[in-house]
Formats: C-alpha cells, structure tokens, sequence
C-alpha cells in the first residue's frame, strides 16, 4: 500500500508546487484585481532561487527567502501604475508584464542561461517540506481571509464604489493584494525550481498563466481549499485518463470555458454553499 | 536606411491595424476583451494557406476566404463562450477566462491540425517586384498590402458611422439596454461587431502570412501583445487612435528592430504599454462608447 502510494509521490510534488502558484493568483483575485501576473512572479522567483543557489552556492532557505523578497520588491513596484487602474486595463497591463519577464530572461543570458534556461538545479526540496510550507501558505492566507483585511478584499472584490465609500483605501489594499500574491509567486517559483531540476523561459509564458487561473476558477475563488482543489483535478485528471494527457491544453481550454459559466464558484465554494443552504433549509423546517 | 526603415514599418503598422481594429472594436460596442483574438487570426491564417496549398485556389480568392473563415470563427466563439455569459450576468474577469480558455482550445486545433509544423506558401504566389522611390525600396506588396487595408479600415469606418446598420451598432456601444427599448435587436449587433473584428483578424492573418511567408499555431500570441499595447496607446474602442498607435508602434517596433534587437523591441513595447498606463491610462482617443450626441 505504501510503496503504491510513493510510487505517485512526484505526483503529490507536482500537485503542491503548482497550488502554491494558483494561490499567488487566488490572493490577486480575492483582493479583486484582476492580474495575470502570477507567471511573472513564479518567473522572477524561480530564476533568483536558481542563479543564488546554482551560481553563488547559497544556503537554500537563503535564496527562498531571496526569491520571495525579489518578487514581492516587483510586485510593490508594479502596483505603483496598477493598483490605481481598474479591471480591463490590469488584466492587460499584467499580460505585458508576464511578457517582459519572460523576455529579459530571454535576453540577460549571461545570468539566465538563454532560451536553454539554467539546469541541473539540485533537487533540494523534500514533500515534507513541501507540505509544511504549503500548509504554512495556506494557513497565512485563512487568517488573512478572516480579519478586517480578508473583509476589505471581498468588499473592493464585490463593489469598489462602496468600498470606497466605507473608508477602504482601494490603491492600498490592491498594492497589498499585489505584494501578497508576487511573494507567494515567488515561493512557488523557488519551489518549481527546486522541485524540477531545470527551468526554461518558455515554462513562465500563458500556459502558466492559464494553469493557476484554470486551478483557482476551477477550484473557487473564496476559499483557500479552492486552488488546491482545482490544481489537483487539473494535474490527476490527464494521468488517471490516458487518452486525455495527449490533449491536456484542449483540456484546460475546455475546463476553463464550462468551469467559468456553468460553475462560476467553483468545485469547493459550490460545496459550501449547498452545505449552508441544506443547514438552512433545515432550519426553517423545524421552525416554521 | 532610417527613412526605409520607417517605410517598412509603416507597412507592418498597417497590417497590425487590421489586428488592432477589430479587438478594440468589439471592445468599443460591448465592453468584451477577447483573447481568443489572435487565435481568430490564427485561423484565418490557416484557412488561407489551405486554400492556397491544398485546393490551389487563387490568392485573392484565398484572402476572402480567410477573411470568411476568420469573421465565422469569431461569431461561433462569440456563441459558444461568451453568450452563455451574458445570459448568465458574468462580469469582466469571466469573459476574460472564458476568452482565455477559448484561445487554449483553438490554438491546441490549429497546433494538431498543422502537426506543429511552421508552413510556407508556394514562393512564386507574389511577384518580386521592386521600385526605386526617391531613394526608397518600395516593393509591389507592400502597395498591395497599404492599400488593401486602407480600403478595409475606410469601409469598416463607411459600415459603422455612416450606415443605419453602424448606427445600431453605435447605439448598443452607447446602451445595450436603451438601444433594445428603441427596438434595435442586441444580438444581431453581436454577430455584426463578432464577424467584422473577425474578418478584419483573418484579413491580417493572410497578408502578414504571405507577407513573411510563414504561417503557424503560435503566429497569433504576439499579434495580440502587440495589440494590446496599441490599442491602450490608442484609447481602448477608439477607431482612429488604433489606427494612429498601430502605425506609430509599426515603425518604433522596426526602428528598435533595426538598431537593436528582437527582445529589446519587446521590452520596449511593454515598457512604452505601463509608461501610458501610468500617465494617461484612457489612452489618446476616445472610444466608441465615449460618443455623445452632437447639437
């Protein structure tokens, strides 16, 4: 039974590595941006993470913690044109972000190696880790979700009017929005890079994008639980259906199109939701 | 050299305004950014290549085929992932996502259709013809290509400012819901607005296909970067500021290309796209739906 399971360990790694990233996109869209950023940020974190620890032979933890401080520095930064803009206008701005990144890793290649990319990184990271510090994410972004910061993210989400109306600084809490989701970006980077032995500027470009925004629409938008839940599906279905793996990029296209209109809330929030609407049901049964 | 060079980016400029037109037109009437945009291009493309290489049609006949194709294209993807939207009251991040997805499952199509080969036309489908003009190369395509679009982009302007049909149009960009109370039906204007940008993508797609004689699945992802950029620059759903950004972002693109290199371009068109969105993020011109009723 447990040599069965091991065997899909590399499964299990693939799984936490990419919620990490789909919970960089969560954070962006819970705090109502609407950023396709989330690539970029895996891009800047993975590469730091690697020159540090390929070039300079830096301690690990050193150069994660490097990687989350160049990427939330990037983040703050891009919020300055973006988080006084609005919907259309950040999806764009965003796009074109993810497009510059992708390009200087193109064209610095004396530190990023090219198109070739950097290889042979050392495989540093363990599943345990993996767990512990997606549980840690995950943890973090729970009880962010449930102080007056989580309660300020879902009002600009629903209505930034009102928001503003209610005395919530938009521009702030967007900039925030940002640095949280470029520092977890820049985590799952490090640990896509730690975890795959070789990156390539190609992996950072819109089928990324795509993977995290497919997970956290697939998976829901208001709880933690959602990314995880669509990152799995998205990943386990292709393997558990052969036939599907050799046209996963139809696949997604096809999840992303029926999962926005026909389950706009997603695999876990919809569960949620019919759980409270069943418990109250009940409720008004018994007092009429 | 400077003054060909801006020549020939002239020419790509226009050919990125038939690209550019159609995005920010159906986002002038309906407030949709469509990222399947390039994938819509892509297969106009496509679908003038076969015409050309499998049923030996003639170009020009080919071209109105793509365009044909291109336009379809469109209305389906309007059908199939944006109106289940609508009726269902999704907001913008929906049809962005829904539009992403579309993109995914055209270009994977296209990429299975051509075995992710890059394709080529037939060498002699365009004569070589070069003129000396004062100085300058000119060469017959790119006459061809120049007034091409402009006849486009003159009748798309004909279609939607001086036609009763252009009117609808511009009522539903104005107020889909007081354009329904006058009695203008909003999904024929879908279908209209879906089929020109359409059109217009698949036009680009054939004449930038001959143009650098390569037709291929991932032609269509930088056309819609670059397009974004221009019609920011542009003022998003404006008509005239897309077709100015196209031209102007045309021959900055070829002079960064000729002094630099490809990467450096693109850096610098991203660069140029968040130094507008910090300083004018309406852009230069207004759109369609900034039209008031004039006196």
């Amino acid at each position: 039974m447990w040599s069965y399971l091991l065997s899909y360990q590399s499964l299990l790694d693939t799984v936490l590595v990419f919620s990490c990233i789909a919970l960089s996109q969560f954070i962006a869209l819970r705090a109502g941006l609407f950023a396709l950023s989330t690539a970029g940020f895996v891009a800047i974190g993975a590469y730091v993470a690697a020159i540090l620890l390929t070039r300079a032979q830096l301690h690990p933890l050193v150069c994660v913690v490097a990687a989350i401080v160049g990427a939330t520095a990037v983040g703050a930064l891009l919020s300055l044109p973006l988080a006084r803009l609005r919907g259309h206008f950040q999806a764009i701005a965003t796009l074109a972000f993810v497009e510059i990144v992708r390009n200087m890793a193109l064209y610095f290649d004396a530190f990023t190696g090219g198109a070739r990319g950097i290889n042979a990184i050392p495989k540093v990271v363990s599943s345990l880790h993996l767990v512990a510090i997606l549980a840690l994410v995950a943890g973090l972004l729970t009880i962010i979700g449930r102080t007056s910061i989580g309660r300020a993210f879902d009002a600009i989400r629903q209505d930034d009017t009102v928001a503003r109306s209610l005395g919530i600084s938009v521009a702030r809490y967007h900039t925030l929005g940002f640095c949280l989701s470029a520092a977890i970006g820049g985590l799952g980077g490090t640990l896509l890079a730690f975890n795959t032995y070789s990156i390539t500027p190609e992996e950072f470009g819109f089928p990324l994008i795509v993977s995290a925004i497919g997970a956290v629409v697939l998976g829901g938008r208001n709880s933690v639980a959602g990314p995880f839940a669509g990152t799995a599906v998205l990943i386990l279905l292709p393997e558990i259906a052969r036939p599907l793996a050799d046209n996963r990029i139809l696949l997604y296209g096809a999840i992303l199109v029926l999962a926005i209109t026909y389950l706009p809330n997603g695999l876990v929030d919809s569960l949620h939701l019919r759980r409270r609407n069943k418990a109250a049901g009940r409720l008004s049964e018994t007092t009429p | 050299m400077l003054a060909q060079q801006i020549l020939n980016g002239l020419v790509s400029g226009m050919v990125y305004a038939l690209f550019a037109l159609g995005l920010t037109f159906v986002y002038g009437v309906h407030r949709v950014l469509n990222l399947a945009h390039g994938a819509v291009f892509t297969w106009g493309a496509f679908a003038g290549l076969y015409c050309v290489t499998l049923l030996a049609l003639p170009l020009w006949l080919a071209f109105i085929v793509g365009m044909l194709i291109g336009g379809l294209t469109s209305v389906c993807l309007d059908f199939l992932a944006f109106r289940p939207l609508r009726r269902r009251h999704g907001d913008e991040l929906a049809t962005i996502v829904s539009s992403i997805g579309a993109n995914l499952i055209m270009i994977n199509i296209a990429q299975q259709l051509s075995g992710a080969q890059i394709m080529n036309f037939p060498l002699d489908i365009v004569p070589f013809d070069n003129y000396r003009v004062a100085g300058l190369l000119v060469s017959l395509q790119s006459v061809v290509i120049v007034v091409m679009v402009l006849l486009l982009v003159g009748g798309l302007a004909f279609y939607v400012f001086r036609t009763a049909f252009g009117a609808q149009v511009r009522a539903v960009a104005i107020n889909e819901r007081m354009a329904q109370l006058v009695g203008i039906t909003p999904a024929r204007v879908y279908f209209q607005t879906f089929f020109l940008s359409g059109a217009l993508a698949g036009a680009a797609g054939v004449i930038l296909g001959v143009s650098y004689n390569s037709v291929s699945y991932f032609m269509g992802e930088p056309m819609l970067l670059r397009a974004f950029a221009i019609i920011v620059l542009g003022g998003l759903g404006s008509f005239l500021g897309a077709l100015i950004a196209s031209i102007l972002f045309g021959v900055a693109e070829s002079l960064a290309i000729a002094y630099a290199s490809t990467q450096v371009s693109d850096m610098l068109t991203f660069a140029m796209l968040f130094v507008i969105l910090l300083i004018r993020p309406w852009g230069f011109f207004r759109g369609l739906h900034h039209e008031h009723r004039r006196a």
